[in-house]
């Protein structure tokens, strides 16, 4: 019985004991002592490395690489509104929506990762105020959790079959939950502006 | 199209995989967002007094 529902469902056994995982590390006391540990970092990240030196020394570089990391932002944030906003039925209904979410995934993942890059150099040149933001912290953690989702969850169900064969509620459900992880990373990371 | 085989009556894997991580992420990220909404009208209520939303007992 274990045996077949482990050859069956291996994603769902570890998506368990993902959720499990992350229970465990609330209920106990290890996810502040990472905190504490990360501590020196940052305060590393600021004062002696070379991308917070150039972020605190030269406006000009951190005002470019901010431009930039925006602009990213802007192309990853329209790759997930198109493709969630099709899936809902409200964009581009003439389209079909494996035709989206396959060609939109590359410029997904090249704006991710640039936004990420650019991303370490802004937070390098104010890590120690960072470092305090629990806002902050919930970006990152809303960030890990969208990429996680798109990357091992939502693009390999949306490009291994025809939608037509997957249920309408799915489709809405995988968009909904994508614009809020979503929503979350972006309200967060304007709410550090004003913390 | 790639199409994995998979038993007759039983759901595909990667289906409830999105289902619980779909039905979790929305389901803490929402309540995430309706405290924050429910934290900042106590907050009103607490500065204005006028804002009544909730039953809040500092706010005759």
């Amino acid at each position: 019985m274990n045996i077949t529902l482990l050859r069956l469902y291996p994603k769902t056994l570890i998506l368990i004991f993902i959720l499990m995982l992350a229970i465990a590390v609330e209920q106990t006391s290890l996810r502040d002592s990472v905190y504490y540990q990360l501590y020196d970092v940052f305060q590393w990240l600021k004062h002696s490395s070379w991308i917070g030196m150039l972020g605190t020394t030269f406006g000009s570089i951190y005002a470019t690489v901010e431009a930039v990391h925006l602009l990213s932002m802007a192309l990853l944030g329209g790759t997930v509104l198109v493709t969630d906003l099709r899936l809902l039925g409200i964009l581009l209904k003439n389209t079909p929506s494996e035709l989206i979410c396959i060609e939109t995934y590359p410029y997904f993942k090249v704006s991710l990762l640039l936004a990420i890059i650019t991303g370490i150099f802004c937070a390098a040149g104010v890590a120690d105020k960072l470092y305090d933001m629990r806002v902050f912290w919930m970006k990152m953690l809303s960030l890990i959790l969208a990429s996680c989702f798109a990357f091992f969850i939502k693009q390999p169900l949306l490009t291994s079959q025809p939608h037509t064969q997957i249920s309408p509620w799915l489709l809405k459900l995988l968009a909904l939950s994508s614009l809020t992880i979503w929503f979350t990373v972006a309200a967060a990371g304007r709410w550090i502006g004003f913390s | 199209m790639n199409l994995k085989p998979r038993l007759k009556s039983s759901p595909d894997d990667g289906v409830v995989v999105a289902v619980i991580a779909s039905v979790t992420i929305s389901a803490y990220v929402l309540s995430y967002w309706v405290s924050q909404v429910i934290s900042t009208l106590e907050l009103l209520e607490l500065a204005y007094g006028a804002v009544k939303f909730f039953n809040n007992p500092l706010v005759f």
